[in-house]
């Protein structure tokens, strides 16, 4: 089965501002990828590229097997834009089903569509009010509801958290979670890395309109990957110089040590023991996305342009 | 059709909330009833539901002139001017933002990225806000419809030749106020340039109409036969080369004369209903009602929609190339 989004080259220059550096990009069906980067690094750009949103200047690739740009392999897509208006006069359940007569959902499946995803967001009970009664958190709610109204089999939400409270973005990524579940494909463009860390399967970092970084979160996070012990009291300092010899970071009670199995941290460990020094503990540390994201970014001079 | 559907309901949903469009719908329905209070007696005409009477030989029940008298009244006074005027004034400000608001951030993101194209986004969003002046004067001509009957005494659906008239004049004004819409994204400027074509219009009409008047109709059939009004007529000539050029929105309306029956007849007498607004028989003066109807309905329409089209291709070649 071809991939839900493979992007072979993609680029947009506005004016000469080279917003995407031509990136090629492959995303998985039925994986939650997470596109990470700073404001203004691209992310939305690339999304609307592939949505038709915006004309790229130069774009090879496919959307769920089909060029990008095709137009009826939209009607399988939905979309959740970053700060998404909707018409006040219009309520939650009429925005939804004003989504579903432009993805062409016949009428009585939209009527039932939008009841279940008003439901499925939490919006049931104000489904009939105005939108503009609606809270920030309720408006992207609606939002969501609107892009799951065509049952996508690839959901592109930007920054779907945002305005959200605590509890909605727990709701919002459990809500992702099901939609994995379903077997669906969900891009999430995030700068919060901690949620995209929570859920994502893949991720790649763009910065500077470039993609710096992508793989599994294992992949990604198992580079780097240490082993931390630490002892009852602090380790004998009879023992510190053969630890620094063979690579281990040594301070008062903890050893580090960077390696790739948790093989090579099994010496330390004997030896502790021969010396009957009590382990307290024994800790597989993984560089978590932050310190992936922020080494990433920085390793490309990036500064956050507009 | 199942998105047209959609963004036709999403226009009418949109004007419903708008109190201008309410504020018009009601000063329309208030004007169309103080029209059906306008009858006729045995002796002459009654206002105000028969709260005023005024005896007059020739505007009494059973004479001819009475139903000319009241059509004249629909087609010149409440077509001509309430409908024509402040009706599509009102209706131009209302939807002015339809565009900017359906383009704004945020907005316009989603519509984009459904199967739909652009194009059919763009031209079912200009059909739908159409809607405003189809509802108001399409109310309007339904209430004109049963005064008629009720005042004259005859079905007379020819009133409802107003409907597709005056929306005709709506969109040729319309589709310059998209074209600005669409480049500047901003209300403002939209309905500067809309009323700027629409004051051009009306004074090279006018001026086309002057010209056409001393040209041909002030002129005695010796000087044009000598042709001792050449330069005259060089430059009648040149308005009609330059209207050709512009949307013709009175003349327009005013086709609405050659349309609507009276007395069994299609077609609308100018000089017989001035004759009976000055209290006489109506007695037609051809040279005048061939004035009037100097120019064909093809031509009035079809160059004024040449001049929506290019407008409206304007509009729809960038609303399609832009990034959003």
């Amino acid at each position: 089965m071809s991939a839900a989004v493979s992007i072979e080259y993609l680029r947009k220059v506005y004016g000469g501002f080279e917003a995407l550096a031509g990136i090629s990009l492959n995303v998985p069906r039925g994986v939650v990828f997470g596109l990470l980067g700073p404001n203004g690094a691209g992310k939305s750009t690339l999304v609307k590229s592939l949505l038709t949103i915006l004309r790229p200047t130069a774009c090879r690739g496919e959307l769920l097997g089909k060029p990008i740009g095709h137009r009826a392999t939209l009607a399988k897509v939905g979309y959740l834009p970053e700060h998404a208006r909707f018409p006040e006069y219009l309520t939650g359940r009429q925005v939804v089903e004003f989504s579903a007569g432009l993805a062409n959902v016949p009428g009585a499946v939209a009527k039932r569509r939008a009841g279940e995803c008003l439901e499925r967001v939490g919006m049931s009970a104000w489904a009939n009010k105005r939108v503009g009664a609606y809270s920030k958190g309720m408006k992207q709610r609606v939002g969501l509801a609107q892009a799951l109204v065509n049952d996508p089999e690839l959901l592109f939400l930007d920054e779907p958290t945002d305005g959200v409270d605590p509890e909605g973005r727990i709701e919002i990524r459990k809500l992702i979670e099901s939609m994995r579940a379903e077997g669906k494909t969900v891009f999430v463009n995030s700068h919060l890395l901690a949620e995209v860390e929570q859920v994502a399967d893949e991720v790649a970092i763009l910065a500077k309109g470039k993609i710096v970084a992508r793989g599994s979160m294992a992949e990604l996070t198992r580079q780097g990957r240490r082993y931390e012990l630490r002892t009852e009291g602090p380790v004998p300092l009879a023992l510190r110089e053969g630890f620094a010899r063979n690579g281990w970071e040594v301070a008062g009670d903890r050893l580090v040590l960077e390696a790739e199995s948790a093989a090579m941290a099994q010496p330390a460990i004997d030896t502790l023991r021969e010396a009957k020094v009590v382990i307290r503990e024994v800790k597989e540390l993984r560089r978590s996305l932050e310190e992936l994201f922020l080494e990433a970014v920085q390793s490309n001079g990036n500064g956050g342009e507009a | 059709m199942r998105v047209f559907w959609t963004l036709l309901v999403d226009s009418l949903r949109l004007l419903r909330a708008r109190a201008l469009f309410w504020i018009t719908l009601v000063i329309s329905a208030l004007a169309a009833v103080i029209y059906l209070s306008i009858g006729f007696t045995p002796t002459g005409i009654s206002m105000m539901f028969g709260m005023a009477e005024m005896e007059s030989p020739v505007l009494r029940a059973g004479n001819p002139a009475a139903e000319l008298f009241y059509l004249g009244l629909f087609s010149k006074f409440i077509v001509g001017l309430w409908l024509s005027w402040v009706a599509i004034g009102l209706a131009i400000i209302s939807c002015a933002p339809i565009f900017p608001d359906f383009m704004a951030e945020g907005s316009i993101g989603i519509p984009l990225s459904k199967p739909v194209s652009r194009l059919k986004l763009f031209l079912y969003k200009y059909i739908g806000s159409l809607m405003f002046v189809v509802l108001q004067v399409g109310l309007f001509c339904a209430i004109v419809f049963f005064a008629v009957r009720w005042r004259v005494g005859t079905w007379n659906p020819s009133v409802f030749w107003a409907v597709p008239l005056v929306t005709l004049v709506f969109s040729y004004l319309y589709s310059v106020v998209v074209l600005v819409a669409v480049k500047t994204r901003s209300v403002l400027p939209a309905i500067l340039a809309g009323i700027l074509v629409w004051f051009a219009s009306w004074v090279g009409q006018k001026g086309e109409e002057v010209l056409y008047q001393l040209t041909y109709m002030g002129a005695s059939q010796e000087d044009v036969s000598e042709g001792g009004n050449d330069s005259l007529r060089e430059w009648h000539q040149r308005s009609v080369w330059l209207m050709a050029c512009l949307p013709k929105t009175g003349e327009t309306v005013n086709l609405i004369d050659r349309h609507v029956v009276v007395g069994g007849k299609t077609g609308f007498s100018n000089s017989g209903f001035l004759q009976v607004l000055m209290g006489r028989e109506a007695s037609a003066d051809e040279s005048v009602d061939r004035a009037v109807a100097r120019h064909s309905p093809f031509y009035v329409v079809g160059t004024s929609l040449i001049f929506e089209a290019v407008m409206l291709g304007l509009a729809a070649w960038t609303f399609c190339r832009r990034d959003f």
